[in-house]
């Protein structure tokens, strides 16, 4: 009985997705971004200004980086960066929110240091790193990172505070040791709190991440955003941002989205 | 398995939980020690609130603050605990949750859940996740992990309370069943005189406050005539006259 129930959510699941995508919902996002383009268009042929390039200019100048590997580059080596970065990011302050949310006297201890890194302006930690540490590789993911750790931490520490005790003595009666503790008690009753925290970490870390760029690096989507910049090539500027959305659009989709259905599997 | 033999002592000089907001601390046990001997099936039983939870949450070492002493016969004794709420972890299937109690490098682990699947009805539902259970599976779950350790000493904290009369009359025989299978040392937590007196082959009462064992009974019932309503119900007025 319990096996017929299982098929039946499994099967509701994958009717969702086929279903919800051929009864509307592409269908929509379509009409929304053609409507989108047109208006874009429109404005453009009134206004007949090389500040306000059309789409059939921007998509122009993107298939020329496109094709002369420029594009590829730029946007591959950011991506690198915010990929160490988030990562790093997450690793430290995840383990930096469990230690807080576990420890009360850590938690008073280090709440104030916690609060002041939080309301640190990211351009601070920017230009601090590159003073310190150089317009390096290394000091460019440093800023980052440590933008983003603060938040991490702060989302992960409300998730620690408030594990089950039932079952930490569960575990700890059935000798799970640490490792299978983390793994099975743990995290998941955190998946939620780091879910939210990945979310809002990647918008972050890629927008810092530009900034980065454009202050230190000599290449990168964010260096090209400056280049265009000085040169007041505008299409340029939304050839790169574009590109930008449709990578980050694209992990959404195909990277978070997949991970959340699959940690979410055992909910009612 | 040798009887007569201690698997486990316990003695609480003093335990009381700490005075809370404006509540002064309370003394809840004083004076309790408690021998439990090899294969027998303690039943302890008691008012509600005396206490008889928190002597058992000592005896499985989550409890540590307290005054006294606690030994198992056994060094490293393996224990399992079967608590009021089945205390699945709802993120891993009802196969997972069994086979995670096991040691990793349990070479016989998926031998051993089938088996315990099977014996207690719930192969069908091995990838079912457990929220997706009716209560009385999800506890037949925690039975299966319960006895699929091979515990030395299994503690049982009113693992059958909200449950409709007939789910719990069927995890109770097969709670028998599994114990007879394969007898281990349990200490079984109830205010349910009738499920105390079906169980137990010794009974020990709590009572008072701070509470102190007030009664030590041997149960000498045989295994059918405990399954005879008629016969627990004598016992139990036999046993309980003075309470």
């Amino acid at each position: 009985m319990a096996l017929d129930h299982h098929t039946i959510a499994t099967g509701r699941v994958g009717r969702g997705i086929i279903g919800s995508v051929l009864s509307g919902r592409l269908v929509w996002t379509l009409v929304s971004f053609l409507s989108l383009l047109a208006l874009w268009a429109l404005v453009a042929g009134l206004l007949q200004s090389r500040l306000f390039p059309g789409p059939i200019d921007v998509s122009a100048k993107f298939m020329t980086e496109a094709a002369s590997g420029e594009l590829g580059h730029h946007v591959g080596v950011t991506l690198l960066r915010v990929a160490a970065a988030f990562f790093v990011a997450m690793f430290i302050g995840s383990a930096i929110g469990i230690a807080l949310g576990r420890a009360k006297g850590a938690d008073q201890f280090f709440d104030t240091w916690l609060i002041f890194f939080l309301n640190l302006p990211a351009l601070v930690t920017i230009i601090l790193c590159y003073v310190w540490f150089g317009l390096t590789e290394m000091a460019a993911v440093l800023a980052v990172t440590i933008n983003k750790i603060p938040n991490v931490a702060v989302t992960v520490r409300e998730g620690a505070r408030s594990l089950s005790r039932d079952l930490t003595e569960m575990a700890e009666i059935y000798r799970f040791g640490t490792w299978k503790t983390l793994r099975h008690v743990t995290l998941p009753q955190l998946a939620p709190f780091i879910a939210a925290a990945a979310r809002g970490g990647l918008a972050l870390v890629w927008k810092i991440v530009l900034v980065v760029e454009l202050l230190g690096r000599p290449d990168g989507v964010g260096r090209q955003l400056y280049d265009g910049f000085q040169l007041f090539d505008v299409s340029m500027i939304l050839a790169y941002a574009i590109a930008f959305i449709l990578v980050v659009q694209f992990i959404e989709l195909a990277v978070l989205q997949p991970i959340e259905a699959r940690v979410n599997r055992w909910r009612r | 398995m040798k009887n007569g033999q201690q698997a486990i002592r316990v003695t609480v000089a003093r335990k009381a939980f700490p005075p809370v907001a404006d509540r002064p601390e309370q003394l809840v046990l004083s004076g309790v020690d408690l021998a439990v001997e090899e294969g027998s099936f303690v039943v302890l039983t008691g008012p509600s609130g005396c206490g008889k939870s928190t002597l058992l949450n000592i005896v499985a070492g989550l409890d540590k603050d307290y005054s006294g002493k606690l030994e198992f016969g056994h060094r490293d004794a393996r224990l399992s605990f079967m608590f009021q709420t089945p205390r699945l972890l709802p993120w891993r299937t009802v196969e997972q949750n069994i086979r995670y109690v096991l040691d990793d490098d349990d070479a016989d682990a998926d031998a051993k859940v089938a088996a315990i699947l099977e014996r207690v009805g719930l192969s069908a539902s091995a990838n079912a996740y457990p929220e997706r259970l009716s209560l009385g599976m999800q506890r037949r779950a925690a039975l299966a992990r319960a006895f699929v350790v091979e515990p030395d000493i299994l503690l049982m904290d009113e693992p059958f309370v909200s449950l409709d009369d007939p789910s719990a009359d069927s995890l109770r025989a097969l709670l028998i069943e599994l114990w007879n299978r394969r007898p281990t040392t349990v200490l079984f937590v109830t205010h349910d005189r009738i499920e105390a007196v079906m169980l137990a082959t010794r009974l020990v009462r709590l009572g008072g406050t701070p509470a102190g064992i007030v009664q030590d009974s041997e149960v000498k019932l045989s295994p059918t005539e405990r399954l005879d309503r008629e016969k627990v119900l004598a016992a139990r007025l036999r046993l309980f006259e003075n309470a």
